[in-house]
């Protein structure tokens, strides 16, 4: 077997504002407010479904995002209304979080809302899919969100033809899919990305290089030492992020975004981070054995919550008693409270959570429809 | 399209052919992918010309990757298109499996609805060529057994022509298994309809010969071999009536059923192996729906179990002929 160094997350990347433009410069102090607030709101969906996980409220798996929300965030926001996302399974809020700088309560952001994704999670039938198949499995062809199966980067070609299609139609919209660096050593990967790089179509493929695929270490997934560098053989831009700056990430994405929009072509962003408990809950347990806990101490040891409170104390966004108001960050399930978040996020989940749980299940006679399309739809 | 000289009875590829660009013309939301299906116009050419008629962007020559072209295909037609994806060789559907059966097949359950995937999964199948065991496959069982997928195989050009425009008007994935061994065969040709009047609708079968000792089920090459089976059965005093399936699923019970009323016999043949092949579904189903009616044990005649090999005397043994139906349907009328 390959010999192996400790995983590294991405080195803290070092800006200097003055002679460098960045695509963060158009960003507002309401912006940053506006990501750290979503940073939290990322954050509390994770601890607050491992909860309700361990109180034996939920079925299935959950893929904690802890310490990789700002992927999510960061790349999120980049985008316009009408673009299109591919989440995957680690990318639970990406379906709420898709468009939700235009308000967290818009009714038409093309992005879910709380209640629809909650409903999901929980198995009701308010549900987008009506609980037909589980968790991240779901989408929206009106708000723009391509609806994944198990099959990893299997949504990549798809996203590939959703934006050919809207192309041929004269749109401009960017696709942004989302895998993690093991779902690349897949055919449909590279499939996907080599027909998007062929016809110069706008699919920004991100990747949560979060150092592990299930049991299995990224090098040996991958043989070079950033995922990113796969982009050199359809030469197309391969960029590399620090996965726990929200505002690194927000930059590369909007780069490749601004790249694909203008003609230029798919890119591969990659963004450094480190998946901080097991691979599903069901994996939490193994996981603290097959992964060494020095590796572990340092990959979960720059939160992205805290990550974005430095860069805001910095540039005068922040005191240090509003940053210390609501320390939620490097707290795991187990040791965080409602109190360490805005309440703000408390009240959007919680409202979620609500209507998920008063929400029926779906009626057994649905098991079998919809197999093909019927007559009234 | 007709010229003068052109003959006025016309082959299967020429209906397929037909088929693709009647839709094109009226479908502008119609969109091809494939290998070597714009530029070369197709490995078999039934999308011949048809880049230089509609354009590099609507007729895609795909790099060699069926899941991009499937899963493209899927993307495009959720996204408002209508979608014909062909594989070269429908042995190399396999390469696209996945997206087929888990992105495609499932799109429309799992979203309840919102989302069906209008596409047709056309490309040549099928044995007696000596294209051995990668360009002779009839795997269509594989399809038929992933919930959520039309299957459809034509064995005469105004079926080719008329159930490929029905495909692609379906608001669900189809996956249309074409005979190569058909595409010029002389002696089925027949004058085509157009336009609308081509269509034939999926989920029908149809009665190619009526006869009343016993029912002859099949599709494909096997139909063809059991049209010959049943005039030689003649020789022998049995009248045998041969049903061509068309659709495999939806399958067509009813006009099986009717037939087995009044034959009271039931011999399918197909040329896919044995083992869990479709023949194996009909003789199930139709041993429940029609048990009232038999007066002999349903039975089949297919392919053995073995891939299918190149060399004429391995390839014959393994494919079912003539006269191995021949010899099973007097089996079953002297029962
Ligand atoms: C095609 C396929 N093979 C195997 C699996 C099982 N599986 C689910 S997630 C996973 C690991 C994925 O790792 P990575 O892509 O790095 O994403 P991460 O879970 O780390 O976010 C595996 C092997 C699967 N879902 N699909
Ligand atoms: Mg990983």
């Amino acid at each position: 077997m390959p010999e192996r160094e400790l995983a590294r997350t991405a080195e803290p990347r070092k800006v200097s504002k003055a002679t460098e433009p960045l695509p963060r410069d158009i960003l507002t102090p309401d912006d940053y407010r506006e990501l750290l607030d979503q940073l939290y709101l990322a954050r509390y969906f994770d601890v607050r479904l491992t909860k309700e996980k361990k109180r034996g409220r939920l079925r299935g798996t959950l893929y904690s995002s802890h310490n990789q929300e700002a992927i999510l965030v960061g790349s999120l926001y980049a985008l316009r209304s009408t673009d299109w996302i591919s989440p995957i399974h680690r990318d639970m809020p990406a379906f709420f979080l898709k468009d939700i700088k235009n308000g967290w309560d818009s009714k038409d952001r093309l992005g879910m809302s709380i209640e629809e994704v909650c409903s999901q999670v929980w198995g009701r039938v308010d549900s987008p899919g009506r609980a037909r198949d589980n968790w991240s499995h779901i989408g929206s062809k009106k708000k723009r969100i391509i609806h994944s199966t198990s099959m990893l980067a299997g949504t990549i070609p798809v996203a590939a033809g959703v934006v050919y299609a809207d192309r041929l139609d004269g749109g401009d919209n960017v696709v942004v899919t989302y895998n993690g660096e093991g779902s690349t050593a897949q055919g449909a990967f590279h499939e996907g990305v080599n027909f998007a790089a062929v016809h110069k179509l706008p699919v920004v493929t991100v990747i949560e290089n979060n150092q592990w695929a299930f049991g299995t270490p990224a090098h040996l997934g991958c043989p070079t030492e950033d995922v990113a560098d796969r982009a050199k053989g359809y030469g197309i831009p391969g960029l590399v992020a620090d996965g726990q700056d929200v505002l690194d990430v927000f930059d590369k994405v909007s780069e490749a975004v601004e790249y694909a929009r203008s003609g230029k072509g798919p890119s591969i962003v990659e963004c450094k981070t480190f998946r901080s408990y097991g691979h599903g809950d069901h994996d939490d347990d193994r996981a603290v054995k097959y992964r060494p806990q020095d590796e572990v101490e340092v990959g979960r040891s720059r939160d992205p919550i805290a990550e974005m409170k430095k860069v805001m104390i910095a540039e005068g966004l922040l005191t240090q008693k509003e940053a210390d108001k609501h320390p939620a960050e490097y707290k795991g399930a187990g040791e965080v409270t409602d109190h360490d978040f805005p309440e703000r996020v408390v009240e959007f989940l919680s409202r979620g959570v609500d209507f998920a749980l008063k929400s029926p299940l779906p009626d057994a006679s649905e098991a079998r429809r919809w197999v093909f399309k019927e007559e009234d739809q | 399209m007709s010229t003068a000289v052109e003959r006025k009875t016309k082959n299967y590829l020429t209906g397929l052919k037909e088929a693709m660009y009647e839709e094109m013309e009226s479908n502008p939301d119609l969109i091809c992918m494939g290998e070597d299906i714009g530029l070369l116009g197709g490995a078999f050419g039934v999308t011949d010309g048809m880049q230089a008629k509609y354009g590099a962007e609507r007729v895609i020559d795909m790099p060699i990757s069926e899941s991009a072209i499937v899963g493209a295909a899927c993307g495009m037609a959720l996204n408002g298109k209508t979608v014909m994806a062909e594989m070269q060789f429908i042995d190399f559907i396999s390469c696209g499996f996945d997206q087929i059966v888990n992105m495609v097949a499932t799109y429309c359950y799992r979203t309840a609805g919102e989302v069906p995937i209008p596409m047709v999964i056309r490309g040549p199948a099928g044995g007696y060529g000596g294209g051995a065991l990668y360009h002779s496959q009839m795997n269509e069982a594989w399809f038929c057994n992933s919930p959520g997928l039309k299957v459809v195989c034509p064995s005469t050009p105004s079926d080719a022509k008329g159930l490929l425009k029905a495909a692609l008007r379906d608001p669900n994935p189809v996956v249309f298994y074409e005979i190569k061994e058909l595409y010029r065969k002389r002696s089925i040709e027949e004058e085509l309809l157009d336009g609308d009047d081509a269509l034939i609708p999926l989920g029908k079968a149809r009665v190619g010969r009526e006869g009343t000792d016993l029912t002859l089920v099949s599709y494909g090459n096997p139909y063809h071999l059991s049209l010959s089976a049943a005039k030689k059965l003649e020789e022998f005093g049995f009248s045998a009536e041969v049903i061509d399936l068309r659709t495999l699923v939806p399958l067509d019970e009813e006009t099986i059923t009717e037939s087995l009323s009044r034959t009271n016999r039931l011999l399918v043949v197909n040329e896919a192996p044995m083992t869990c092949g479709f023949a194996g579904e009909v003789l199930a189903r139709l041993s429940q729906a029609a048990f009232e009616h038999l007066d002999a044990p349903p039975a089949r005649v297919t392919r053995t179990d073995t891939p299918v090999p190149w060399a004429t005397p391995l390839e014959s043994d393994v494919l079912p002929s003539v006269d191995d139906i021949v010899e099973a349907a007097l089996k079953l009328c002297r029962y």
